[in-house]
């Protein structure tokens, strides 16, 4: 990082957090710092969803993930505008009507308090875990890559996030993450140039495409199903529906988001633009990934992106001969891109399909290589299953991309944290006050007292958040988990929304019932089968429902009960 | 904790109807899948 990238880093994060202050002005009431005082805009909502759920991890971790194995995980948002339908006709007009400030009340009007209870606690479980690890995921990456203390990146982006969180409430969130999305659109587009722009003067933007989709690295469709396989045309659809309405639909990070809508239409088409939208962003990410793989096919990458497990390594005995044979296989990857490339413009379909094949042994010899690092990072006491994917990127961007561009990349990942960390942080603080505070520790107190009490809830949660990210580090393989730990409690979720939205004649006692049943069935699905987490929603989910129903049906006088109509969906 | 005010429910502002506007939905992701599909054989 240069003088001019620090300049640009600072300056946008100083004015983001300055227009979300300025934005946020007149939250002096619990409602406008919980909900905006319900004024918000389609579109400041739409980019605050997209903002809360693009965290930095996204950007650095998908587009390694297209440079390492192709752009098919784009697949995983196909059941993302199936959800919004869903979510659109059913749920918004609901939690509107029902005048809710979050997702969990509204299970107390439907069922009963303790179902309200649970959904509540599974919330502040899983959000307040994962709000740990939206600090510290990229804090471990950036402090790899620029060499700062972990302490020191986690500290600043936590005190950016809790300072005007605290201050400004939902409207500070929201308005800092419409500009933290536009300096996100920004860095990414000035990114994908950059990467082009410093491909050889031989290589045009055709070839490029080419050659990546040549290598498998344009996959963005692969129709062949697998249980294990978490990235598939049927998981995404499927699961990705599943996980995407639970989501939506019943996490109050995104609930609350489309609850500051100034009408249902608002809060509608906030989410409508973000089932259209968010295939192509997606798409457009991974797209950069893949011409990151091209421009490293011409320019040698190291032997592993993480230069601390490169160190760990270049002592063994097995490491001269690994990368040597790395070294011969770059040479012969480079030569033979280069050759299918020229070949291709050539128009010879023998030789082009011989360059081809040339090409493909190239990257497979490539790619062994660099498995067998990776493996003696584990053999040399490092992690286990060990992948670099993480610091692909973020290294392409410190080493290649011009003075400033390096600032405000760096900036995206910033901005992108802070967004969806000041989501998390805002929703726990509203899930805390009003479903537990406000319901058994202090009834009927006044306005003000509500709103400090919001304002210290913020600060516990920022703390707590920023505390976690400070000792996630020393959890070792707890990570991995922790990282799947929303897949583990969605489908509970989602089945008691789908309960109370679309079988009346279900209660509260069998609703909690099911949901107990449908946590040990997702606890046991992660704990003795290898079925990937993505379809750990549908599972869940079903139990529920199921449980739910049979209870239902078990119990004497079960059928009785009818919702009021602004509670039924429609 | 003061009651949140009752906010209207609108029409879509394009295409008339929430149903229609859900169809076109449905419709841009099969376009958006076939796309995609005939993307990933192009440079297969």
């Amino acid at each position: 990082m240069r003088p001019l990238d620090w300049i640009v880093l600072v300056t946008t994060l100083c004015s983001i957090v300055a227009y979300g202050l300025y934005r946020s002005r007149g939250s002096n009431t619990v409602d406008r710092y919980l909900l905006a005082g319900k004024t918000m805009p389609w579109y400041a909502m739409a980019l605050s969803i997209m903002a809360t759920q693009a965290s930095a991890i996204t950007f650095i971790s998908t587009t390694g993930q297209a440079y390492a194995d192709g752009m098919r995980f784009v697949q995983f948002y196909f059941g993302l505008p199936l959800a919004m339908v869903v979510i659109c006709s059913t749920v918004v007009p609901v939690f509107h009507r029902t005048k809710v400030y979050t997702a969990y009340e509204y299970l107390e009007q439907r069922f009963d308090s303790k179902t309200r209870v649970l959904g509540s606690l599974i919330f502040l479980l899983q959000r307040g875990l994962s709000a740990g690890m939206t600090i510290y995921a990229p804090a471990i990456v950036l402090s790899a890559i620029l060499q700062w203390p972990e302490r020191t990146t986690t500290s600043l982006m936590g005190a950016v996030v809790v300072t005007y969180t605290v201050l400004g409430g939902i409207k500070a969130v929201t308005w800092s993450d419409v500009q933290q999305m536009c300096v996100i659109f920004l860095g990414l587009v000035i990114a994908l140039v950059t990467v082009l722009v410093l491909l050889p003067s031989s290589v045009s933007f055709g070839d490029a495409v080419y050659l990546a989709g040549a290598a498998g690295r344009l996959n963005a469709v692969t129709t062949t199903f697998q249980w294990s396989d978490r990235f598939n045309i049927w998981s995404g659809l499927l699961g990705g529906t599943f996980l995407f309405l639970s989501y939506f639909g019943c996490d109050q990070s995104q609930v609350q988001r489309y609850l500051t809508g100034k009408s249902i239409a608002q809060s509608k088409l906030s989410l409508l633009f973000n089932a259209v939208a968010k295939i192509p962003m997606q798409f457009f990410i991974l797209f950069i990934g893949a011409m990151v793989f091209v421009f490293y096919l011409f320019i040698q990458p190291p032997l592993l992106f993480q230069q601390a497990e490169l160190l760990r390594i270049q002592n063994r005995p097995e490491f001269a001969a690994i990368q040597q044979q790395y070294d011969r296989a770059y040479a012969h990857r480079r030569d033979a891109a280069l050759a299918l490339a020229q070949e291709r413009r050539s128009g010879d379909g023998a030789a082009e399909a011989r360059s081809k094949a040339e090409y493909r042994a190239a990257e497979k010899e490539f790619d062994e290589a660099r498995t067998q690092a990776q493996s003696l990072v584990s053999a040399a006491g490092g992690e286990k299953g060990f992948t670099d994917t993480n610091y692909i990127f973020l290294t392409f961007v410190t080493r290649f991309l011009p003075v400033g561009i390096v600032g405000l990349v760096i900036a995206v990942i910033f901005a992108a944290t802070m967004s969806a960390s000041s989501g998390e942080i805002n929703s726990l603080a509203t899930v805390t006050v009003v479903d537990l505070y406000r319901r058994f520790v202090k009834r009927g107190a006044s306005d003000h007292h509500y709103l400090v009490a919001s304002r210290w809830a913020t600060l516990f949660w920022g703390v707590y958040a920023v505390a976690f990210a400070g000792i996630a580090g020393r959890l070792g393989s707890l990570i991995v988990a922790v990282n799947k730990v929303g897949s583990l409690f969605y489908g509970t979720l989602l089945g008691c929304f789908v309960l109370a939205f679309g079988f009346r004649r279900v209660r509260g006692t069998a609703t909690f019932i099911g949901m107990l049943v449908g946590e040990a069935a997702i606890l046991s699905t992660a704990q003795f089968t290898d079925v990937s987490w993505l379809w750990y929603n549908p599972i869940g989910c079903a139990v529920v429902v199921v449980t739910a129903l049979l209870v239902t049906a078990l119990s004497p006088g079960g059928a009785s009960s009818a919702i009021p109509e602004t509670q039924r969906a429609g | 904790m003061p009651e949140l005010r009752e906010v209207p429910n609108e029409g879509p502002p394009f295409l008339g109807t929430w149903r229609r506007v859900y169809i076109g939905i449905l419709i841009y992701l099969a376009a958006i899948i076939v796309v995609f599909y005939v993307f990933t054989r192009a440079y297969r």
